[in-house]
This record gives structure tokens, sequence and C-alpha cells, in this order.
């Protein structure tokens, strides 16, 4: 199978999209209304391309002044003044398109790849040649002589509108690829998304993808479970065992964590999930580190919470056996979280993670329907990377049965599901801790009253609560 | 009548020019480019050109040179509006009687053209 000649966009995550970059000699519609990234994008584009040896020209049909889109862009990183009138060259071909119309443009255009020796060139304002062409199929004509001209000159076109050309447009049939640059809006909450709508000769990820404008320009977040529909790396199957680091729980669940596996810990707010996910972190060793990718504490009460527990974590902390990536809580989006946790991993071969919690990565989704498939792809890669890890999922009732338990779909992405509740007991309330999963090995599943106090975490034996009184405070998973 | 010409690609910023400079009182021929000003310019013989660098089929840099080459034309004022290019333009300082960075103040290419030419007449 051959593989065409890519250039690199350097825009983030959009070469992974496109498998490599645009297609060299290809052209493609950039669409979005605007202020959807349009023009950032196509410049990203350019002004990357010209970094790299390349040179553009950049061919407006529009009225608006170069010199308002220099002080625009003059925000961003990628910008780089000194490159333009050299290997960039910024015309405007609004006077010949509206004096003497399309033919003349191509034909200007044309002259100027070539006087130029541009590699990509950019033509911003289609839709203005679409309202100057008599019929649809005059623009049809259009793009498909000015792209004929600059393949035979090995040069990669972006075509960038306004227009919400529709699949079955003549311009879009036209082209080897089609980008749309657009946003979801849920509730008052707006996120940017691309979708990748053609993609010709390229085994592209195609989809919505979510992406930011960033001083640096777009970041582009794949769709996890779209890049990592298989874990990139194989699935080791025994790697032996690892601790919890609370005795009493490695020996409900056979002697300690499958490395590489993964636990579920479901209960109420105070019910000991993160002081356990605490005593399985602080674990970690400066050759095996680990990471707590937490969303509601911030490290400073992570850290009291540890001592308070009689775990060093700040000793971990400092000589960098343990890291913290504390996520603030302004907007999230949902693939950035994923793939932010997963190149920390990768970074810091990290050996262990404590997620505090799901919920926290979960309500960054814009469209819940996909949470399920993003969870099972981020698990499934952390797995194959060897790493162990213990997430937490709140539950709001303490006592209820009815309890919101993780969706049952969920729980199964999970190799190991531990329980954490109250009971009532006379005047004190009391922390339970039950195992109901443990993939591939036997696990005691009865109940343990569990203590938390300044010398760590332990069990107390079974028996002292009924079990009536259990059953009833017992959430039932799939809610 | 003197005549200014103005040589740039993006016709809003030839406008602004022409009109600030017809207000004057100043007669304006404009091109697209500096092909059709080298075509203007033989037409109609302008006092003082007033040009952009970045433009296709011949850039300002290049139009500049042909204007001076011709022995008729050695002398004539060039004025270069320009935006990240300016110091190519200062290089080539022989060819232009002033640069100005893009975005420019109208009142100052006005009062540097009066400089040049003196007021319309």
């Amino acid at each position: 199978m051959e593989q065409l000649p890519r250039i690199e966009s350097g825009i983030a995550g959009l070469d992974t999209l496109l498998n490599g970059g645009l297609v060299a000699g290809s052209s493609y519609i950039i669409q979005g209304r605007p202020g959807s990234g349009k023009t950032i994008f196509a410049n990203q584009i350019a002004f990357h391309h010209a970094a790299h040896g390349g040179r553009v020209l950049f061919a407006t049909l529009l009225s608006e002044t170069h010199e308002r889109l220099f002080q625009f862009l003059s925000t961003l990183s990628f910008f780089d003044r000194e490159r333009i009138g050299r290997e960039m060259q910024f015309v405007s071909a609004f006077d010949t398109l509206q004096s003497e119309g399309l033919d003349e443009v191509v034909k200007l255009l044309r002259r100027e790849i070539s006087r130029q020796k541009a590699s990509v060139l950019i033509v911003d304002g289609v839709l203005n040649a679409r309202s100057r062409a008599d019929t649809a199929i005059d623009t049809k004509k259009f793009i498909a002589e000015l792209q004929g001209h600059a393949a035979f000159a090995g040069c990669t076109v972006l075509f960038l509108t306004s227009a919400r050309l529709d699949d079955g447009s003549p311009e879009h049939t036209m082209v080897d690829g089609v980008i749309e640059l657009g946003d979801d809006l849920t509730g008052a909450r707006s996120v940017r998304r691309l979708n990748l709508r053609k993609t010709r000769g390229s085994g592209a990820i195609s989809g919505l993808h979510e992406f930011e404008i960033t001083e640096n320009g777009i970041v582009i977040y794949p769709r996890l479970e779209a890049v990592l529909g298989r874990p990139s790396v194989p699935d080791d199957l025994d790697l032996g065992r690892t601790s919890t680091g609370v005795d009493d729980v490695d020996r409900l669940i056979g002697g300690g964590l499958q490395k590489g596996s993964s636990t579920l810990l479901i209960g109420p707010s105070g019910s000991g999930k993160t002081s356990l996910g605490i005593s399985f972190v602080s674990q970690a060793t400066v050759d095996e580190p680990g990471l707590i990718f937490g969303f509601y504490e911030s490290e400073e009460r992570l850290k009291r919470k540890a001592s308070a527990l009689g775990f060093g974590l700040a000793q971990k902390i400092e000589d960098g056996a343990v890291h913290v990536l504390w996520q603030p809580t302004t907007e999230r989006l949902l693939d950035a979280l994923g793939h932010r946790l997963l190149n920390a991993v990768r970074q810091k071969n990290i050996k262990r993670v404590l997620i505090d919690s799901l919920g926290g990565i979960a309500r960054a989704a814009v469209r819940s329907n996909r949470v399920t498939e993003f969870f099972t792809a981020l698990i499934g890669e952390l797995r194959a990377m060897g790493v162990t890890v213990i997430a937490t999922w709140e539950i709001r009732d303490m006592f209820d049965s009815n309890a919101q338990a993780p969706a049952l779909e969920l729980s199964s992405i999970f190799d190991n599901l531990i329980l954490l509740r109250f009971i009532e007991d006379q005047t004190q309330l009391r922390r339970i801790l039950t195992v109901i999963k443990v993939r591939d090995s036997e696990y005691d599943p009865s109940f343990h009253e569990m203590v938390l106090n300044q010398d760590g975490i332990r069990l107390n034996a079974p028996g002292e609560p009924s079990a009536r009184q259990l059953e009833a405070s017992r959430p039932r998973l799939g809610g | 009548m003197t005549t200014i010409m103005v040589v740039d690609d993006e016709f809003l910023v030839a406008d602004v020019l022409a009109f600030a400079l017809e207000d004057e009182g100043y007669m304006v021929v404009r091109a697209s480019n500096g092909r059709k000003g080298l075509d203007v310019f033989q037409r109609d013989r302008p006092a003082l050109v007033i040009t952009d660098f970045m433009m296709p089929v011949m850039n300002g840099l290049e139009f500049a040179s042909a204007i001076k080459s011709r022995p008729e034309s050695a002398d004539l004022p060039i004025i270069l509006i320009s935006g990240a290019q300016a110091d190519i333009a200062r290089q080539n300082g022989h060819l232009f009687a002033a640069v100005f960075d893009k975005p420019f103040r109208v009142e100052e290419i006005i009062a540097t053209v009066i400089s040049f030419v003196g007021r319309p007449h």
C-alpha cells in the first residue's frame, strides 16, 4: 500500500486525525461560520509550513485588509511577521474578481503560484467567488481549475468559506477533503468542534473532535475512543500483584490488585474513597511513580488528608514518586482531559493512577452518550501501558439502596468493583467496605467495617452489623 | 491638475488613500498591481506614486525599479506603504522617497505628498 506524501499541519491533534498531515498537492475546503476559527486554522498551517521551508501564497477574495488580519494574528504565538513578504505572500484578488470575474482570478492565482513557487495556496472567501458566479457550476469550475493548476505545481490548496456547503454541493465533490469547524451548544456552554467530513486518500479519523483556540493557536483533541479504538500497545496479561497499601483489603481481593488492572471505588461523599485511593498511590516509588488525577481536592488538601492517616504522601510528592495533576474547575473538554492524563502517564512513566473522580471527567462530556466508549478507551489504554488504576465514583445517597450507582456499562469496564457505604449502628456511623467483583481471581465478598485513623486504614472482621441492615443499604448497580 | 497614482491590490486601502487625496484636491488614478500600475503610469503620467509592497503579478519593489529605470521618471517621488516588509523597503531606500508602515495615518501620508509635489493646482 502506498503512502501519499504529507504536509505537516502544525496543528496539535490534526496530523493524528489526518494520518500524518494534509496530502501534498491535494485540495481541501475549510468551512465554518464567521468566528469559527477558519482563519487561524489556515494561518497556523501556513506559518508552520513556511517555518519548515515551504512557501505560501495567501489570496483573499474578501475586502478585509491584510493588515487587520496581521494585527489579529499577532496575538498568537505562531505568527511571525518576518516571514511575510518573504516565504509568505498575502495578495488580494478582490479587485480582479470584482472587475474581471472568476476566470481572471484563476489566471492571476495560477501565475502567482509559479511566481511565488508556492507549495501551499490558501484562498480566503470562496463564498464571494460563489456569489460572483452566475451559477453553482461556475464555482465548481473555479475550484476545479484552480486546484488543477495547483496540483500540477505540487501545491496544496485550502479553500476557506463561511458558506454552509452540504455534502452534495458541487464544491465538495471537487475537493479531496472537507474540514468543518463549528460548535456544540449544551445549556449555556459552547464547545468548539471540528468535523472531518471528507478525507480522500488518507485513512483519517473522521467524525467530530473537540478543539480549543489557545494563544498557540488551535489545539484539537481527537476523540479518544476513535484514536485508541485498539490500545496502542498489546495487553500484557499477567503482570503480578501490587498492594493497595491496606493489607486487609489486599487479603480480601486475593493478594493485592493485579498490575494493569482497574478498580472502581463506589461510595458516597466521606465514605473513604479518596483515602483508600491515597493509600494506593502512596505505594508508588521513584522507579514506578504514581499520579493523582484529581478534580475536587487540591494538592494541599490531599497532603493533609494523607498525613492524618499516616501516609507519607507529601514526601512521595517531594521525591517525585507521586505526581499530582489537579484539574481546575473551569470548563473542561472530555478528550482534553483524557489526552492530558495519558500524556502525563507516558511522559513520567507512571505505573499507578488515582482518578478522583471519574465523575469529574464524565461531567466534561458534552455528549453523554459517548462517555462509556470514552472510558473504555481510556482505561484500556492505561491497562495496555501496564498502569494500575483506581478511580472513584461518588454516589449521592448515603444509605438508600436506590443510590445513583454508575451505569452498568461503566461498571463492566472495570476489572474490580469495591463498594463503600455508611451504616447507622446505634449512635455511630460506620463505614462498610464490600468487594463486589474481582476479575479472574478469588475474593472475599463479605462486609467489613473500614476504620480510618492516624495509623492508616484497616478492616474489622465481619459480623457486627446485621446482614439485613446492610442489604438495605446496598445500591443496585446498573441504575 | 496634479495627478497621484495609488497602487494596491487591497481595494480598501486604495480607497481610503484615494478618497483622502481627492478630498485634498488631487486627481487620483489607481491600479491593483505593479504591472497594471505601469500601464496606468504610461497613460496618466502622475506626479507622485504611492505603492503597496506585497501585490500579485508585480510587487512594489519591482514596480518602483521599473519606474526608476526610465530616464523620464528617474526622479519621480515614490512612497511605499508596507506592512511587514518595511525593512526590505528601507534596504532599497534609493527607490523610495518615503516609507510608511501599515497601519498608517492618512494625514501623515497627505502631508508627505504635499511636501513632495505641493498642494494641488
